[in-house]
């Protein structure tokens, strides 16, 4: 460090001051954790959900962490009596008002408000308040689904909806215990601005915001699954995804139950994905997959055949043009949608086996 | 601009401003007579805004969210003690469209209803009887266009009082001129001196907040007053306005002049309709006369909710937005109105400007008793005379109900600053009424609506109607007072079985700790101060 | 794309030309979107009002085809006006002169006549892309898909190489690739010019190289290109192996190619689904989709990524490296892969560009916190390479070309009077053989559809949600009309997704003469009304591109 640095104290750790840093930033580095459920890096911070609250000497008031700057020679305490009966008192005020009990959405996500209250050991016994948060009923979209006696109101996502995806379908509605997440006029998300990005699920942080498919089908809690981390086969971002599996389904095939974004910061998409990425997987399982290999038979139908007979048929085949009006009579149609590796092997074939260069796939950018 | 469904989608306004269309929804919503259903989408049409953004604001702001009830009868202690309730059955047996709504500033003219957006006072069962279910002949007997209640003590003159509500208003200008000649350093001196404390509540020191706004390297600044006090108790505001609109448009040009503002933003409770008639009207001789150069007076009106009372969510509500309170800091006089800085005061402060200027800091500071200045005090409840009384910062109550005609009955409890002070025992009436000795009590000089109960009254009663109260003006956007309101008002009112009164402790220590803005800081005290002072009451 | 996704976000000026950004490359707009809410100026050249023109300071709406124009004539105002960043060009590039003298007479009033932009608007357009030091350009198939789209993007390069915004973060030149794996399939050689790692087919050294690692004879002549196959189809070519991609349904003037097939003898394809070219195989091998397949995609920001099986293909389908293996196997061929990694560490061997990367460190988190490695990666200690150009241009001198105004193949005439464009939608991809499969998409979009002005409906008495049909000297289709002010008067947009009503039965296969690549943007089309509206708030529910226009 050299001595011009900035510096500042979390817990007693010496932290050098980057530009633009809050106190929650500094204190990550640190590897000092303390507790969010709004904070969302791609957001602005709100400072809502209160949970960050900690001590800053010097300031009368508990602070939100993700939401103050951190400063030169600021001294910050993330653990001490009175922050410790902070989180404890808010977090049993919050399961007052949720069922704590829940450790994850419908649609099986984890719900963070119930792991959080049970690692600060929050008091469990203040009772239950009945929910005055009101879901939309008219809302027939396939994909997502508000549960608002899980939500807590954090805003996470109407803010992602806002300066994320930038389509603004969702805001905070009503006041006080009656705030809830709604459309405008409650009406469908179908008939709204909402592409369906699903981006509203990734950065809920109880499940309150979760996946109607899963929701449906009862699948099982997200910490049962297989995740199996992806790249998406649609445009050309390449956004990392995670194949939530269900190995034991389909008969032992396994079946994606539903699809996850990697966490913020780690992949190129940043936590993101579109409707497409997120949601349009049904067509793994789809009923109109080709299952075995087919045979036009001599009335021009085609049948279904073993490998051995459709490999055979295929080497004769390409064989029997080669033949009869050369090499460069054959055309190999490669694909953008397979993986490099098959398209290298497509082109290897189509030279090595052939010796022709006609190979090429639809690729205009 | 492409179109969603026949509507505009929203624009990015990466920094709102004055020409943002967003700062026009809730007065658009207003004019199409509120949030009812298509509202949200015809609007969107006409400002490229998004619906939902729309909806969001309508469905935040009482006036604007139930736009069927068109006869909203206040709730509030005095006026329940003065048989609102009652008055409220009657509305509805009537057939008119009737709701509760939170204190409409009228407690000394009990009870109250607000029709459409004129306010009423001292309406009758009769009176809501007599309209058949037609709502535009409620009518209160008692003359509904002055609204102006009792002013006390009619022995005030400019020289014992610093507002003099009883005087003629003066439109001389003559503080301007002053204080213009005097220059900035020299009038912040001269507040200095005055020690003039924000009447809005919190009684911070009026002189930093000008230096803080005037020697902010932004050049755009702001003034804004808050007129959006909505305290139950409190209703001094609305005579402020009626009686001396030259004090406070004058004291409000001192204040930008001097700070280097040319646009002052003039938020009004929405059931302020009569007042707000009172100050467009001068203004606009103000501005015929041209007796402000350079200065611009904007009115804004809010649309139903008590927590725009507090400065930041004011400024929320004035950019158009749901009115939620800003995380401080950086506070307004930094990051204000649309991002610059701002100097936000409440009716009462600002009206007593033009007097010190005149007659001098030294002159303010001496008409009071243990701080700075004389202080209007609301008085209602259980006493003789409701109403406004200018008397030395720093009397008891029972030198203040002596005012006004004395006590109706045996003293039990009062509120010194509204309900956000809490209750306090009788033994607590030769206490002097001033910030920094009620704070030290646990309770607030805040507005100093001081609201008088009497051994009638059941104190786990009016702790829950208070908690009713703070419940539904909650802003809901941070959980210890979102959830804290509905937890104690729930638990007051014994409805909830797994709830008890055991984890209150707590819970208020929570909302202290957590909460975002004073609103749900103080929001306990009700509750907290009834069970510390009256156990009995519990049970 | 010559800088990274993440760059994005920190671009102070983003000039969008030819590219639906928000629904073709949906996470790629977000990032945009993340840069105008920073304060980042946001400009789209596009003659459709597409979504992202909502929130854009400026939409340039073109005429269709007058690119090149509109290109120049920004050239132009940035050498006239001295906004020319001079020591890059002098040290950095060549051939100025020539692009200096092409764009002497594109003056902005002259470009008015045929791109319909005012002079001033462009002139500051211009002024605001020269100046700004992180200024970025992103671009698709917009610019690509045309008879001049080589010309398009020489154009887009001149502008630049003449302001230096090249080699810097969130300063470059970024086409946004339309499907997955684009970047991987012509890294991987899937081309008719170029072995893996573009080493070129004509060059004899490269052709011995891979003589040997093969061990096989090699032809030395390039071959066709897709757009070539296709043309000759049925005549010259013969026999075809697609994998994973139906020619009927994608390529251009459709009618023709079909007719074209019943002239190959034999044709085997590989597919997960049925489709449109199957109806012409001979032989069908039901393959893997990706989540039931390993291997590597690489993206638009040259960044190999890693795609692992989660679920096991149904029935007897395999994945398609594994059925090529067994065709090889069973032609002759000496070939015994045991995996993806194998391939790729094969392939790897043989490019000096991704001899650093192996399936072993894709399954790594890298130095940077990230997964994936954005080529060039030499070595195996080598990061991956964030943009390109850092060090100096790679082929030397950034090569000025000078490129002159063609107008398109086919403009409207008295039969054909409109200008008919293709493009896709965010709810669906492709073929959409995936995506029609989806509750959600079909909610949101369940049929086709064409976008038409309301000045062009008045004269045709099309009302909104009537049933039309699409004409080109090519074919028809019949869709729902939507009558929209998202496009110009004169021209009409239809998407490519539906089976049923196929735009490439319409569109023009005139190419662009170095790519071969189809003019889809752009052909002559007429549209007639058919029949009796439909509701379409029902139809396309909350859509964006919607029928009601607000009074101008």
């Amino acid at each position: 460090m050299s001595p011009t640095t900035q510096t500042l104290l979390v817990d007693g750790h010496v932290v050098e001051l980057r530009p633009g840093d809050t106190i929650l930033n500094a204190a990550n580095r640190a590897d000092v954790s303390i507790p969010t459920l709004c904070h969302d890096p791609r957001l602005k911070p709100v400072g809502a959900c209160r949970t960050c609250l900690i001590e800053v000497e010097g300031a009368r008031r508990l602070l939100p962490a993700c939401a103050t700057p951190a400063t030169e020679g600021m001294k910050v305490n993330t653990e001490s009596e009175r922050v410790d009966r902070h989180r404890k008192t808010l977090l049993a005020l919050y399961l007052t008002d949720h069922d704590g009990t829940q450790e994850h959405g419908q649609g099986g996500a984890p719900n963070q408000l119930a792991s959080m209250a049970r690692e600060v050991g929050a008091p469990t016994d203040w009772g239950q308040l009945p929910s005055k948060r009101r879901g939309s009923i008219k809302d027939d979209n396939p994909y997502i689904l508000f549960d608002p006696d899980q939500c807590i109101a954090c805003a996470r996502c109407t803010r992602y909806c806002d300066e994320v995806e930038s389509v603004t379908a969702i805001t905070l509605a009503g006041r006080g215990s009656e705030t809830t997440i709604s459309t405008a006029d409650g009406i469908s998300l179908l008939d709204s601005t909402c592409e369906m990005c699903g981006g509203c699920i990734d950065t809920c942080p109880t499940g309150a915001m979760t996946e109607r498919k899963a929701a449906e089908v009862q699948a099982p809690p997200e910490s049962d699954l297989t995740k199996v981390r992806s790249t998406c086969n649609f445009c050309g971002v390449g956004c990392q995804l995670d194949l939530n599996v269900d190995p034991a389904a389909n008969d032992g095939r396994g079946l994606v139950v539903k699809v996850t974004s990697p966490p913020v910061g780690t992949t190129s998409n940043d936590g993101n994905l579109c409707v497409k990425g997120r949601f349009a997987y049904e067509f793994i399982n789809h009923e109109d997959r080709l299952t075995t290999p087919l045979i036009r038979d001599a009335d021009g139908v085609l049948q279904p055949a073993s490998w051995e007979a459709a490999l055979a048929a295929t080497s004769q085949g390409l064989a029997g043009v080669m033949e009869r009006h050369g090499k460069n009579a054959l055309a190999f149609i490669s694909s953008s949608r397979c993986t490099v590796e098959e398209n290298y092997l497509v082109q290897k074939l189509a030279r090595q086996g052939y010796g022709t260069n006609n190979v090429h796939q639809c690729s205009a950018t | 601009m492409p179109l969603i469904n026949g509507q505009r989608p929203g624009t990015i306004y990466l920094v709102s401003s004055p020409n943002d269309p967003r700062s026009t929804v809730p007065d658009r919503l207003a004019s199409a007579g509120g949030l009812s259903e298509g509202v949200a989408r015809v609007l969107s049409r006409d400002t490229g805004l998004h619906e939902a953004d729309i909806y969001g604001v309508g469905s935040f702001y009482h006036l604007l969210a139930r736009p069927e009830a068109r006869v909203r009868v206040c709730g509030g202690l005095s006026c329940q003690l003065a048989g609102s309730r009652e008055v409220l059955s009657a509305c509805k047996a009537a057939g008119l469209p009737t709701e509760e709504i939170s204190c409409l500033a009228a407690c000394d003219r009990a009870p109250a209803v607000l029709r459409d957006r004129r306010t009423l006072p001292s309406v009758t069962v009769e009176d809501a009887t007599r309209s058949a279910g037609k709502v535009e002949d409620l009518c209160s007997t008692d003359s509904e266009t002055a609204w102006l209640g009792t002013i006390g003590p009619e022995t005030q003159s400019m020289g014992t009082h610093a507002l003099n509500l009883l005087g003629e208003p003066d439109w001389s200008a003559e503080a301007f001129k002053a204080a213009n000649k005097m220059g900035p350093a020299a009038l912040f001196d001269l507040l200095e001196e005055s020690g003039l404390q924000g009447r809005g509540g919190a009684g911070f020191p009026a002189h930093i907040k000008w230096r803080a706004v005037a020697g902010q390297a932004v050049q755009k600044r702001y003034i804004v007053l808050n007129a959006d006090e909505g305290e139950p108790g409190t209703f001094k505001d609305r005579e402020v306005l009626m009686r001396r609109p030259d004090l406070v448009l004058e004291g409000l040009a001192i204040a930008a002049a001097a700070t280097g503002a040319s646009e002052v933003y003039l938020y009004l409770r929405g059931e302020f309709e009569v007042p707000s008639g009172v100050i467009a009207q001068a203004i606009a001789k103000l501005e015929e006369t041209n007796r402000y150069p350079d200065i611009t007076f904007h009115m804004h009106a809010g649309q139903g909710a008590y927590i725009c009372g507090e400065e930041t969510a004011l400024l929320e509500a004035l950019e158009g937005k749901r009115g939620m309170p800003r995380l401080k800091p950086p506070f307004p006089v930094e990051v204000g109105l649309w991002g610059k800085p701002t100097l936000v005061h409440n009716v009462e402060t600002i009206a007593y400007i033009p007097g010190i200027v005149l007659k001098g800091g030294a002159w303010f500071k001496n008409l009071g008793r243990t701080e700075p200045g004389t202080k209007l005090y609301c008085i209602s409840g259980h006493v003789q005379n409701p109403g406004t009384y200018e008397l030395p910062l720093g009397i008891s109550l029972d030198e203040l109900v002596e005012t006004a005609g004395g006590y109706v009955g045996t003293l039990k409890a009062f509120s010194p600053g509204g309900a956000s002070s809490g209750f306090l025992p009788a033994s607590e009436r030769g206490r002097a009424l001033d910030f920094k000795g009620l704070g030290s009590l646990g309770s607030m000089l805040g507005s100093a609506g001081v609201v008088v109960l009497n051994d009638t009254v059941n104190m786990r009663w009016a702790a829950e109607e208070q908690l009713r109260f703070f419940e539904e003006e909650s802003c809901g956007q941070c959980a210890p007072c979102r959830i804290g309101t509905h937890y104690l008002h729930a638990a007051v009112k014994g409805q909830e079985k797994s709830l008890g009164l055991a984890h209150v402790g707590d819970v208020a220590w929570q909302m202290n700790e957590g909460s975002i803005c004073g609103l749900g800081q103080a929001a306990a005290l009700p509750l907290t101060s009834a069970l510390k002072y009256f156990p009995e009451d519990f049970s | 794309m010559t800088n990274s996704i993440q760059e994005i976000r920190d671009a102070d000026f983003l000039l969008v030309i030819g590219s639906n950004t928000s629904e073709a490359h949906p996470i790629i707009a977000m990032e945009m979107k993340r840069a105008v809410h920073r304060g980042a100026t946001l400009v789209v050249v596009d003659p459709r009002a597409v979504w992202m023109t909502t929130i854009s300071e400026h939409h340039l709406q073109i005429k269709p085809g007058s690119d090149v124009w509109l290109l120049n004539a920004m050239a132009h105002v940035i050498i006239s006006e001295g906004l020319v960043a001079d020591e890059f060009v002098t040290q950095q590039t060549e051939n100025f002169e020539s692009v200096k003298a092409a764009v002497k007479d594109y003056t902005p009033e002259a470009a008015e006549a045929f791109t319909g932009i005012a002079p001033d608007l462009l002139r500051k357009v211009a002024r605001q892309y020269a100046s700004t030091p992180k200024a970025g350009i992103y671009y698709t198939l917009g610019i690509t898909e045309h008879s001049h789209g080589t010309d398009n993007v020489y154009a887009l390069a001149n502008l630049v190489l003449m302001t230096g915004h090249l080699g810097q973060p969130s300063s470059g030149m970024n086409p946004l690739r339309g499907q997955n794996n684009v970047q991987g399939a012509n890294d991987a050689g899937a081309t008719p010019v170029f072995y893996p790692g573009y080493q070129m087919v004509d060059d004899p050294k490269v052709q011995r190289h891979f003589e040997e690692a093969w061990d096989c004879e090699l032809d030395p002549e390039p071959g066709l290109n897709l757009n070539e196959m296709m043309q000759t189809m049925g005549e010259s070519i013969k026999g075809i192996f697609v994998m994973g991609e139906d020619i009927v349904l994608s390529e251009p003037n459709a009618h023709h190619l079909e007719a074209a097939l019943a002239g190959v003898e034999f044709i085997a394809i590989q597919e997960p689904f049925p489709n449109e070219t199957m109806r012409f195989a001979n032989v069908v091998f039901p393959s893997a989709v990706f989540a039931e397949k390993d291997g590597v995609f690489t993206n638009s920001e040259r960044r190999v990524q890693l795609v692992r099986q989660a679920v096991a293909p149904p029935g007897e389908a395999r994945q398609d490296w594994r059925i090529l293996s067994d065709l090889a196997k069973a032609v002759g061929l000496d070939w015994n892969y045991e995996s993806p990694a194998e391939i790729y560490a094969e392939m790897a061997a043989l490019t000096p560009q991704f001899k650093g990367i192996s399936h072993e460190r894709l399954g790594e988190i890298q130095a940077d916190g990230m997964t994936g490695i954005q080529w060039p990666c030499p070595t195996s200690d080598h990061p991956g390479t964030v943009y390109l150009h850092g060090d100096g241009i790679m082929r030397g001198k950034g090569l000025f070309q000078a490129v002159t105004y063609r107008p398109p193949m086919e403009v409207p005439d008295k039969d054909y009077g409109l200008f008919l464009s293709t493009g896709r939608t965010l709810y669906h991809y492709n073929a959409a053989t995936q995506t029609r499969r989806e509750s959600g998409p079909v909610a949101k979009q369940p049929e086709a559809f064409v976008e038409i002005h309301p000045r062009d409906a008045k004269e045709r008495n099309i009302q909104p949600g009537d049933q039309v049909r699409i004409s080109t000297r090519r074919g028809h289709i019949d869709v729902i009309a939507i009558v929209s002010r998202q496009v110009r008067p004169g021209c009409i947009w239809t998407p490519l997704h539906f089976a049923e009503a196929r735009a490439n039965l319409l569109t023009n296969d005139e190419g662009d003469p170095v790519t071969g690549t189809a003019e889809f943007k752009v052909c002559a089309a007429e549209v007639t009304r058919l029949g009796e509206g439909k509701d379409l708030a029902s139809i396309f529910r909350g859509n964006y591109y919607s029928t009601a226009g607000p009074s101008q």
